[in-house]
């Protein structure tokens, strides 16, 4: 049953005085300050901009490494330009295109879609941008200088940390791509938030539109997938920088440790690039086939059961490492597993489209196309993903033909079928049908020419990353035709650049929702920065399709949130299932804090790259000052009133605090993926353990009272946080500040004993992995336990300040969610290094 | 049978069987990895370590089932079909029922897969 | 001489598409298989995508619909990936113990990947005794053969495409690949991991051989070169070539680079890079560098072109 919503009708005086004032507070600032925007459009489309920017630079590359190949005994460019070259290539397309451009797609389309004003963090949104952009600038800026990475955007090591060899394009990438990772996992705690507490009210989770399932998912992965290769980033900068021997196998060390961190990131990677491509293919289905969905719950299924397995395939990049074969085995089983819910995702679009009546349109051309491609880079990946082939196809020019096939047919094409879906979204006019057939084809044909033959010439021998081949070898005629489909592919791309580029103000301006879907986004005006007029309640998968006079309604404000009071930028919070209204959240406006916070942390990455120490401290410093200001001014602001008037008789407050709030969401979720970079950590604390006989190698361990100490002081300073959480509740400010005084004590002496272990025994982490890994885990926590002297000190501060209190308590309970997982770092950390191997 | 309230309402319990799943490749990998890294020291032969694997099998497999017949349970027995689309609470449970049920199948398929290596292979290496 | 066996054509075999050993042969089989399999399953995907596509047809129930995502989605993939998993795990070498446990351990070829280079070991063997020598491999027509693979500075990988599957060589690991082939003829093997500036000139030489032929060609290389005393014998020794290369019967044992005991009977120099001819050979010593990039070997084009000829003859056996 629906709810019966009593609209009351305004005068349109009154009507038009609401949309000034909304305009107003949703207003992009202009003049160079334009750029200190975090509205979710704008930030979506620089995201985009950038993203395809990076992507056509890194087609240039591959442009070049295939000139380079087109003939035998080539010299067009050197053995280390073209390693260069390929290296960029793999990397800028996987960290800097494939996964940024679905953040991008996501921030701009998901408030809308979601029917809510904006994402719940926009100035996070913004701060990952601008750590993307520079972070992106800065990698791709070395080959300029002959300073790219070199070693494959693999990095393995010994090549990858041998200075000699790599120089310092092995810390650029470390560094660089570190940072925006950064930036990834800032854009998971955003979406996820965004999605679970933000959709508008009456959007359960059963009718929630299915690019919102895709992306929960996708951003939960990242979430797990990218702290392992933080913590890889770690260990490989360490031994690059002070020589600590994580990797080296004379100390110790072993180089597969990186391979499985690396993997463990790099297989979930290739889903989190899929997924957000297959949700706009789930969103432009059912438009062409005018009908909805066949099988929501089947795709429900495929995106969850893939999120689960992929995190099971790692192993399958390591088939020839002479891991135990039963290892092997069970990992080609998962690989094989995770192709059952690929499949049904394939079959749930044919049969809606059988079940619908199909309009064949330019975004339909672009996604048929790309399925025709993928499926055929799915069949080659349960090849791929039996052992004894794999053994016979890995590191060939079939994996570089499976793995095009499969990310352009399943992430190029549904991209670009996207674009051509969307556009009018962003300008009110759609692209040209002529140039996007065109640019089709064009693409089509000369992908499969430039790809098919790779399948071939590397079952006959043709290994990856070779800069040459000799010319006897039978090679060369592939490796020609390979160059030319290359270059037909390419032009394919500017055709799809030129439509997108050329100007269209000659062109009348569509309808809105040109093309009669029936999803939410299709209701948001170009022009207008609010994302919806008012916020409605939604009753339906399709609500244009089913709920007669929507569109209307909402532009006439006769839903939730029409006006904007306080000059705030509100939108809703509504509950994770039923997506009932809880809370009316003020949201972050137009700052430059964000920008700062991101060019002083890309400034801490850069310094580092180079050692500048100095440079690198002040950069940290400035970090720190631009996001506590961050913080300060523009969270958990104390309301002037305590409840909110959002029309059609309803009121909800503006200020929760824990599980209700959204901020304490967005510390769990963070947690969350720092607490994987920690378990990664112990993972190789436990790998080095399971390889040597002996873990220590005869060095001296901290001993166990200095560890257990300091895991005691961490237990007596999160019961000293319990406690103030508690005294604060009950209103006794002064208990509150003595508490937290007595927290931060305990936790700062816990710090000293942490270290006080290993350094006492004289470890040195230089001489062996095992003196290395404790101190690493080691600092680790300290280094936590520091941050949470910082939250400590800002909490005294809000209280102090008068900005928190017994009702308003939200930075106690993000701060305690904090000490949760802290606590269980520290405990873990130094009863591991303590206890084990062997109490000695 | 009431193993649990039939109003458990949460995003998590579809979760269950891709958990389950995971949980059984984790211990399945690990302990391959550790004996056979430590086999020389190890108390236990090839085909013990084997055995109990088996038995980890199966019981992840009971795992799902009940996941799978808690999931049937919510939805219904299979009383309501999809599409599940209406704006109720009643419409959200089922459609929660039904996907997790069709979840826990796909888990059940993948531990049988990841356990085809545990029948047919017999050493750590050649 | 053996030197007839040695096949003509410059480049061997090295195609996964031609094999000639029994794991090749097994891995192409279930190749086969699985682009027969594949290709059915691509015409039937896409042949329903553009039917569904198609403006004038019947319009499905949301029931048959529902139906196809069952049966082609699920029911289907799951049975025929079962199968194929099956298959794919029977054909790994780790269930063969309990197929054959009779069959003694074949003794174990060091194989060593270094930039950019194999060094090779063979074993005492029948009387035989235990020899060093580089970039080419010479193994017996129808004995299974065991590799113990190591590298020595970054990770290689071990891959004869003609004979078998590819095997990582990592720092700090030994690893073990076992092949057995089954056709007489020459095969490349080009190293199949990332590994530096040259990693494409880091090939070697299989050569297949009857049980016969290989044996004396064993002999013949345990035994080393007879000294002969040429100008080329005593240049190689006085422009300190021997320092890093050893050429066994000649020199002192010097195990820095490739040894070169023998050298005459390689096909190439260089790891792959030339065909062993006196010129290249030439070129090589003057500039290694310009062949392959990152090379550890110095320059020597200090040294006047006989010198260089003269050495290049002692090594080839031809002027």
């Amino acid at each position: 049953m629906t709810e019966v919503v009593a609209f009351q009708d305004l005068s349109a005086d009154e009507r038009e005085a609401q949309e000034r004032k909304l305009r107003e507070i949703w207003r992009t600032p202009c003049g160079w300050r334009y750029w200190t925007s975090v509205n979710n459009t704008q930030i979506g489309l620089w995201y985009g901009a950038a993203a395809f920017i990076f992507m056509l630079f890194a087609g240039v590359l591959a442009l070049l490494v295939r000139v380079q190949l087109a003939v035998p005994e080539n010299g067009f460019l050197s053995a280390d330009l073209f390693n260069q070259a390929f290296t960029l290539h793999g990397t800028v397309m996987m960290f800097l295109f494939a996964v940024p451009i679905f953040e991008a797609v996501a921030i701009f389309l998901l408030p809308s879609m979601l029917g809510a004003r904006e994402l719940p963090f926009p100035r996070l949104s913004a701060f990952g941008f601008w750590s993307f952009a520079l972070g992106g600038v800065f990698v791709c800026g070395s080959i300029f200088f002959n300073a790219a990475p070199n070693s494959g955007w693999f990095m393995y090591p010994p090549l990858a940390t041998d200075k000699e060899y790599s120089g310092i394009g092995a810390d650029i990438w470390l560094l660089g791509l570190s940072f925006i990772e950064v930036a990834s996992i800032a854009a998971a705690v955003e979406l996820i938030v965004g999605i679970m507490k933000c959709r508008a009210p009456g959007m359960r989770v059963n009718i929630m539109p299915l690019f919102a399932w895709y992306l929960l998912i996708v951003a939960g992965m990242i979430l797990f997938a990218f702290p392992p290769l933080i913590a890889g980033d770690i260990l490989f900068e360490m031994q690059r920088m002070f020589n600590w021997p994580f990797f080296d196998a004379e100390r110790g060390g072993d180089p597969l440790l990186w391979q499985h961190l690396f993997w463990i990131f790099g297989h979930p990677e290739v889903y989190i690039i899929f997924l957000p491509a297959i949700a706009i293919m789930a969103m432009i289905v059912p438009t062409f086939a005018q009908r909805p969905i066949v099988g929501y719950s089947w795709i429900v299924l495929a995106a969850v059961g893939t999120g689960f397995l992929s995190f099971g395939l790692w192993v399958h990049h390591m088939f020839a490492t002479g891991l135990p074969q039963i290892s092997l085995a069970f990992f080609s089983a998962a690989s094989e597993a995770v192709a059952i819910p690929t499949g049904v995702q394939i079959f749930v679009f044919i049969a809606t489209l059988l079940a619908g009546r199909v309009i064949f349109s330019v975004p339909m051309l672009f996604g048929t196309g790309g399925l025709a491609v993928f499926v055929i880079g799915g069949l080659t990946g349960v090849m791929v993903a039996l052992v004894p082939f794999d053994w016979q196809a890995h590191d060939t020019y079939f994996v570089v033909a499976h793995l095009h096939y499969v990310l352009i047919g399943g992430m190029l094409f549904p991209v670009v079928a996207g674009i051509y879906y969307y556009y009018p979204l962003i300008n009110a006019r759609k692209l040209s049908d002529r140039l996007g057939k065109i640019a089709f084809w064009i693409m089509f044909a000369g992908f499969n020419v430039a790809f098919f033959p790779m399948h071939l010439v590397g079952l006959r021998g043709m290994p990856r990353r070779v800069f040459t081949y000799p010319a006897d070898i039978g090679w060369d005629w592939f490796n020609l035709v390979s160059t030319v489909g290359a270059f037909v592919f390419a032009a394919g791309v500017v055709v799809v650049v030129i439509d997108v580029l050329r100007p269209k103000h000659r062109q009348p301006k569509e309808q809105i929702n040109p093309w009669n879907a029936g999803t939410l986004e299709w209701i948001s005006e170009p022009e207008e920065n609010w994302g919806v007029r008012s916020i409605p309640i939604i009753t339906s998968r399709y609500p244009i399709w089913d709920q007669p006079d929507l569109l209307e309604d909402i532009n006439a404000g006769r839903y939730y949130l029409p006006d904007a009071q306080d000059g705030a930028r509100e939108t809703l919070v509504t509950s994770v299932l039923d997506a009932r209204p809880i809370q009316c959240l003020r949201v972050g406006g137009t700052s430059i804090l964000t920008m700062v916070a991101a060019f002083s942390l890309g400034g801490v990455f850069i310094a580092l790259t180079f050692h500048w120490w100095i440079v690198t401290i002040f950069c940290a410093v400035l970090t720190l000052a631009a996001i506590v200001a961050w913080l300060w001014t523009a969270t958990a602001e104390i309301p002037r009133a305590e409840f909110r008037d959002i029309g059609l008789g309803k009121k909800l407050p503006l200020y929760n605090s824990g599980p209700r709030s959204v901020g304490w969401w967005g510390m769990f979720i963070t947690m969350a993926g720092d607490g994987t970079a920690y378990a990664s950590l112990m993972f190789g604390y436990f790998f080095y353990w399971t390889i040597h006989e002996d873990f220590t190698a005869g060095h001296a361990g901290p001993g166990v009272a200095w560890p257990l100490l300091a895991a005691g002081l961490f237990t007596l300073a999160w019961l000293a946080m319990l406690l103030a959480r508690r005294v604060n509740a009950s209103d006794r400010p002064g208990m509150t500040r003595a508490a937290l005084l007595l927290s931060a004590a305990l936790t700062l002496a816990g710090c000293l004993a942490g270290i006080a272990g290993p350094h006492r025994s004289g470890m040195d982490p230089t001489a062996h992995v095992y003196p290395a890994i404790v101190w690493v885990v080691a600092i680790w926590t300290v280094a936590h336990g520091a941050i949470g002297i910082v939250m400590q000190a800002y909490c005294l501060a809000r209280s102090l300040a008068g900005r928190m209190s017994a009702r308003h308590d939200m930075d106690m309970h993000n701060v305690v969610l904090y000490w949760h997982f802290l606590v269980i770092t520290a405990v873990t950390s130094f009863g591991v290094v303590g206890l084990f191997p062997a109490v000695r | 049978m009431r193993l649990l309230p039939k109003e458990v309402e949460s995003l998590w319990t579809l979760f269950t069987g891709p958990t389950i799943w995971a949980v059984h490749f984790l211990v399945c990998y690990v302990a391959v990895a550790i004996y056979c890294e430590k086999a020389r020291t190890g108390p236990f032969t090839f085909a013990e370590m084997r055995l109990a694997l088996v038995l980890v099998t199966l019981l992840a497999l009971a795992g799902i089932v009940l996941s799978a017949w808690l999931a049937w349970r919510q939805w219904g027995f299979g009383s309501g079909d999809p599409p599940h689309d209406a704006p109720t609470r009643e419409d959200r449970l089922l459609f929660q029922g039904f996907a997790t049920l069709l979840l826990s199948g796909l888990s059940f398929v993948a531990v049988l897969f990841v356990a085809v290596p545990l029948v047919l292979i017999e050493a750590c290496q050649p | 001489m053996a030197a007839p066996l040695v096949l003509p054509g410059c480049a061997g075999g090295q195609s996964a598409l031609d094999p000639a050993g029994r794991e090749a042969a097994e891995v192409y089989d279930l190749f086969v298989v699985m682009v027969i399999g594949g290709g059915v399953i691509w015409l039937a995907v896409i042949g329903l995508l553009v039917h569904a596509c198609r403006r004038r047809r019947r319009t499905w129930s949301e029931e048959g619909a529902g139906r196809l995502i069952a049966w082609g989605g699920v029911a289907f993939p799951v049975v025929a990936l079962f199968a194929l998993l099956a298959y794919a795990v029977w054909l790994m070498p780790s269930i063969r113990p309990w197929l054959d446990r009779s069959v003694p351990e074949p003794a174990m070829i060091d194989v060593t990947g270094e930039q950019f280079w194999w060094r090779i070991r063979y074993p005492a063997e029948d009387g035989m005794a235990a020899f060093e020598t580089a970039n080419e491999l010479r193994l017996p027509v129808g004995e299974r053969v065991a590799f113990s693979l190591r590298a020595a500075d970054v990770i290689h990988s071990f891959w004869i495409p003609s004979l078998g599957g590819k095997m990582d060589m990592i720092p700090g690991r030994t690893n073990v690949l076992s092949l057995l082939p089954t056709k007489t003829g020459v095969y490349q093997a080009p190293c199949a991991e990332f590994c530096g500036a040259s990693h494409a000139y880091m090939a070697f030489s299989v050569i297949v051989m009857d049980t016969k032929a290989y044996d004396d060609w064993r002999r013949r290389q345990a035994a080393g070169n007879r000294p002969g005393g040429s100008e080329g014998e005593r240049l190689f020794a006085h422009h300190g070539c021997a320092g890093c290369h050893s050429v066994r019967g000649v020199t002192p044992v010097a195990g820095l680079g490739p040894d070169l005991t023998r050298f005459s009977d390689r096909r190439t120099v260089g790891a792959g890079a030339l065909a062993n001819t006196p010129e290249n050979v030439a070129r090589f010593i003057r500039n290694p560098s310009a062949i392959k990039p990152g090379a550890t070997m110095p320059a020597f084009d200090m040294l006047s072109q006989g010198d260089i000829a003269a050495i290049a003859e002692f090594l080839t056996g031809r002027p």
